[in-house]
């Protein structure tokens, strides 16, 4: 409708919006799908996150208590530092093992080996998600394969249990899941580096390092944030990982949510949500120059 | 290809060779627990472990002969076609105005055609559920679970529909307009074919999605199960070489799909250009 308005007059009016129909009609059931079952459904977490629950029906009566309630309870507090921190020390691992192979794949790898290579990175990513995760439990469980490798070896004597259930588990899991997007992303970046300049740094007097810190980062920074940020974003709202590897130990504020609309606690459950949705789009909006600049895929 | 035959320092040898085989150990932390779950669903052993004691289809045929997986397959294929159908349609229709209109909104509507893929499952899940149940009071159904799932596929098959429409030269469409053709006829037989790769793989990703979605499934499809929702039921009374046998089947199925997929040139450059080469928002 603004649409329309926006166009300055010159054809008949039904004409005018014969073409406009014929233009943006295609966006129409689009809109209908994202805006009817995406926004909208965001628009009502936000209203629940500000309503009560009494006797397990929402009562319309705008309050903050929700997030009074999930900030004074110190187990949910700790739960979103640890799911702060899970977050960030599984991104650093993962982006820190697929540089320096998307550094191997576009500069020591034959063009024409490279992108078999890289397919080879995607297919764990196309298989099912629920079952790389739980493929670690054949792995890491007491009857796991890491077990049976230590008995074997005469190591240890009985089957441990430490390797699962735990924080260490998921961070592991998480770097398993979200390292073929970090490798993707940074090698569409690398793969448009001029290695030339590094060899021209390298013959001025740097060291492979320091040409690597001060020639390579920089010329992919946006490359690289826009890997950081989408490791670190799907991790802040992982359940199944920490739900199957983790035990107590390991829960993430996913589990929370979960936990309170299981319980019915729609409201309380609202307002988790919508603390790591804020947080989210909070990120996307800092890190938006990075993430549409051409220079992140080089387009 | 000059840099192929570039001629190595000592030095960059040794850091490519050292980086080869960092490569190498990188593919074998990624292939492993997917060469284990499969080779322990042919296990005899029946903890799922190691040692093997035997080779045996036992699993697979336990599986078949469950009911609980008959079903989660059949709703896991009817669920899968129709994201496909909904979202493929949806998804191509979206893309011809996103990247040939001249819309004042058109950046606020791409960033509400990403959304969806960078707001993490959990939250549609939950924010549908709500919706579903409090606001709308359905039932949950495979229904309620196919509308769940397309919110997240359709974004991919924008993405892909938009950056072959991109690369697309509109003077074939002139021209075909100057040689008599309507509208119609141009649709058919210019544009269709020439995105029609497109199109396909983003059907392809969409199905592909579907049938390995498991958080949005797991809040929308009430008392059904698909098959992820029904293997992970069963891990919570812990792992049995049956599960194994689901999964490895699971496996094939998503794994064919990627071997069609990439059988076909066409998938491979429209994918490249659309993940690689394309600006994300």
């Amino acid at each position: 409708m603004t649409v329309a308005a926006a166009e300055p007059p010159r054809a008949p009016l039904a004409q005018r919006l014969g073409t406009h129909l014929a233009s943006y009609g295609g966006f129409i059931p689009a809109i209908v799908l994202l805006g009817l079952f995406f926004l909208v459904p965001l628009g009502i977490v936000v209203c629940y996150s500000f309503w009560e629950t009494i006797d397990y029906s929402v009562v319309h009566h705008w309050t903050l208590d929700n997030y009074h309630y999930f900030f004074s309870v110190s187990a949910y507090v700790t739960t979103m530092w640890a799911t702060l921190w899970v977050a960030l020390v599984s991104t650093a691992i993962a982006i820190g093992l697929a540089f320096p192979f998307a550094y191997w794949l576009s500069r020591y790898v034959p063009r024409r080996l490279r992108l078999p290579l890289l397919v080879l990175v995607i297919v764990p990513f196309w298989t099912s998600y629920l079952l790389r995760v739980y493929s670690w439990l054949t792995i890491l469980g007491e009857k796991g394969v890491l077990n049976r490798l230590l008995q074997w070896t005469g190591i240890t004597h009985h089957p441990l249990s430490v390797f699962l259930y735990d924080r260490p588990a998921v961070i592991l899991v998480l770097v398993y899941l979200y390292f073929p997007f970090g490798a993707l992303t940074l090698y569409s970046s690398l793969e448009r580096f001029d290695w030339n300049q590094l060899r021209a740094a390298m013959d001025l007097g740097a060291s492979p390092l320091q040409a690597i810190v001060r020639i390579l980062v920089p010329q992919i920074r946006p490359g690289l944030i826009t890997a950081i940020i989408f490791v670190f974003i799907p991790i802040l709202g992982e359940y199944l990982t920490p739900q199957i590897v983790g035990g107590t130990g390991g829960v993430m504020i996913g589990n929370l949510i979960v936990n309170f609309f299981q319980a019915a606690e729609y409201t309380r459950g609202a307002a988790v949500s919508l603390l790591i949705a804020a947080f989210i789009v909070g990120l996307l909006a800092v890190f938006r120059k990075s993430l549409s600049s051409a220079d992140a895929y080089g387009a | 290809m000059a840099r192929d035959l570039e001629v190595l320092s000592t030095r960059a040898r040794i850091s490519r060779a050292l980086l080869g085989g960092y490569a190498l150990a990188i593919y074998v932390f990624l292939f492993a627990p997917i060469v284990l779950l499969v080779l322990f669903s042919f296990n005899a052993n029946r903890y799922g472990t190691f040692p093997i004691t035997g080779w045996t289809l036992t699993w697979y045929r336990q599986a078949f002969d469950d009911y609980q997986v008959h079903d989660a397959v059949v709703t896991t294929l009817k669920v899968g076609l129709q994201v496909t159908v909904v979202s493929t349609l949806v998804g191509t229709a979206a893309a011809f105005p996103l990247v040939r209109s001249r819309l004042p909104f058109r950046e606020g509507i791409r960033i509400l055609f990403i959304l969806p893929i960078m707001i993490p499952g959990l939250l549609i899940g939950v924010a549908l559920l709500v919706l579903f149940t409090s606001t709308f009071h359905w039932t949950l159904s495979p229904e309620t679970a196919v509308i769940g799932q397309s919110v997240y596929t359709t974004p991919f098959v924008i993405l892909l529909v938009a950056a072959r429409l991109q690369g697309f030269d509109r003077a074939l469409e002139r021209a075909a307009a100057d040689l008599g053709a309507n509208a119609f006829e141009r649709l058919r037989r210019i544009v269709m074919p020439l995105i029609l790769p497109a199109v396909f793989a983003g059907a392809l990703f969409a199905f592909t999605l579907s049938l390995d979605e498991f958080i949005i499934t797991y809040f929308l499809i009430g008392g059904h199960n698909t098959l992820p929702i029904f293997i992970y039921t069963q891990v919570k009374f812990g792992i049995t070489p049956e599960v194994n046998a689901v999964a490895s089947m699971l496996l094939a199925g998503s794994l064919l799909l990627l071997a069609v997929a990439f059988g076909m040139p066409q998938f491979v450059r429209v994918v490249r250009r659309a993940f690689l080469h394309a600006r994300v928002a």
